[in-house]
């Protein structure tokens, strides 16, 4: 058996079964009015900086090549991006001046509960784990916005054409959606290729598995409740 | 407080241990477990910290574990097992020797520690780096004694133990994150002690440890 090979066919359908999802379809559903695309934008930037933390925790769990890898990672996120000429909390907090948001709304936004709800339970899922489950939890949600791997496109390229066909802004201009419909795809290749290193037996597979199943449930969840709250505002 | 860790009893028998080829081997595989184990508590740590000082963290950890390419510089973990062949030490030898169980478990703790709230965290990982800052020791950082010793018994000079000297030097810059850090988050009591608590548990780990190098040296023979 290609144990490698038929695990990360596993995590494509995975990723693709994602948009299937009560969660996802609700989530995507939801007609964009402006306001709810200021909610989506900050709230992205939040969920960008919950990424950086458990990358971090990542990085601190894995061995030392892997930590090497992340680290290279992280100086997209984190540091600067060559394809954005920053970094992705800065290119999260510059998209949201096309839709009239000032960085002060970035500074002041509040975590609604759900959600606060789903970042923490990434972090239980990034710091209290097998190092290859924390690990694919993080990774599954890059492979999630890879427009190689999902048919129909990442969730950023989704959103993106949401902007774009419902509130009339290109996607070149949702500069930071536009930046992960191409950064996750390579981040999601780099990531993945550490899966022909370190998994070797069917209890990796079961470390990978565990850290996919659990991560794409929190981002059900995650997907739910922000269609959840769009939904309140008019 | 760093300057207490030396006139703790673990240090003290620590640095008054005479080094032989064999013990200086042993010393120096150990201490790529520890410089490992920093890797894994400085990760953690940039998990938890703000993002701005997350951007620190990641600056600190290109020198760690990167190295400053730019300036032809080795990763540390690189330098570690590069400074052993001065000992008579091949990489396998570190691949081949596991960590002392007593090492093992203030390992542990150390993670423990940097899972804690990231104040405390960044305090626990910081301080270790203070210690070895010769801005802030009076009598000169712990990896400048250590390099002193095994140059006065191996006659190996400083310049040649690549790994000690590099953090005789970047120490005393990396010393100097937790007062940025300080500087502008430890604006209340509750943070202040949070400092202080991180501070003190590492230190105390830090005396558990080299009590267990210590162990470790003295049952090796002496010549």
């Amino acid at each position: 058996m290609d144990t490698l090979g038929d695990l990360l066919k596993i995590l494509d359908q995975m990723v693709n079964d994602q948009f299937e999802s009560i969660e996802f379809k609700k989530f995507l559903g939801v007609p964009l009015t402006l306001e709810r695309g200021r909610f989506y934008v900050v709230q992205n930037a939040l969920y960008t900086s919950n990424r950086r933390d458990c990358w971090g925790y990542v990085q601190g769990g894995a061995p030392l090549e892997v930590k090497r890898i992340i680290w290279e990672h992280e100086s997209d996120e984190l540091v600067h991006d060559p394809r954005a000429g920053m970094d992705h909390y800065a290119l999260s907090v510059k998209q949201g001046e096309v839709i009239g948001l000032k960085p002060e709304d970035f500074e002041k936004a509040e975590v609604p509960s759900m959600v606060r709800a789903c970042f923490y339970a990434w972090h239980h899922v990034a710091m209290h784990n097998h190092w290859l489950s924390a690990y694919t939890a993080s990774h599954m949600l890059e492979r999630r916005n890879n427009g190689k791997i999902v048919k129909g496109g990442g969730m950023s390229y989704r959103v993106g054409k949401k902007f774009e066909n419902e509130l009339g802004i290109n996607l070149k201009r949702m500069i930071s959606l536009d930046v992960h419909v191409v950064a996750d795809t390579d981040h999601s290749e780099n990531i993945s290729e550490m899966f022909g290193r370190y998994v070797k037996t069917p209890e990796d597979c079961e470390l990978v598995l565990k850290g996919a199943r659990e991560s794409m449930a929190i981002d059900r969840a995650y997907r739910g409740a922000l269609g959840y709250y769009m939904e309140q505002i008019n | 407080m760093c300057n207490e860790q030396f006139e703790s009893k673990p240090f003290k028998r620590l640095l008054s241990t005479r080094f032989t080829k064999t013990r200086a081997q042993h010393y120096s595989i150990q201490m790529a477990f520890y410089v490992a184990n920093r890797r894994d508590c400085w990760g953690y740590v940039q998990g938890s910290a703000p993002l701005e000082v997350k951007k620190l963290i990641w600056q600190h950890e290109e020198d760690e574990l990167i190295g400053r390419k730019s300036e032809g510089k080795q990763d540390h973990i690189t330098l570690a097992i590069k400074e052993g062949e001065v000992f008579g030490l091949s990489a396998d030898a570190f691949e081949r020797t596991p960590p002392l169980e007593g090492g093992e478990v203030c390992f542990s703790a150390w993670i423990r520690l940097a899972q804690r709230s990231w104040l405390e965290a960044i305090a626990a990982s910081t301080i270790l780096e203070m210690r070895n800052s010769g801005e802030l020791i009076d009598d000169g950082s712990l990896s400048r004694r250590i390099g002193a010793m095994l140059e006065r018994d191996l006659g190996i000079p400083m310049k040649k133990q690549i790994n000690t000297a590099e953090h005789v030097v970047m120490d005393v810059e990396h010393a100097h994150l937790l007062m940025q850090v300080a500087r502008r988050y430890a604006d209340t009591e509750g943070a202040r002690k949070a400092i202080l608590r991180g501070a003190a548990e590492s230190l105390m780990i830090d005396r558990v440890y080299r009590g267990h190098l210590a162990d470790m040296l003295e049952a090796l023979p002496e010549a």
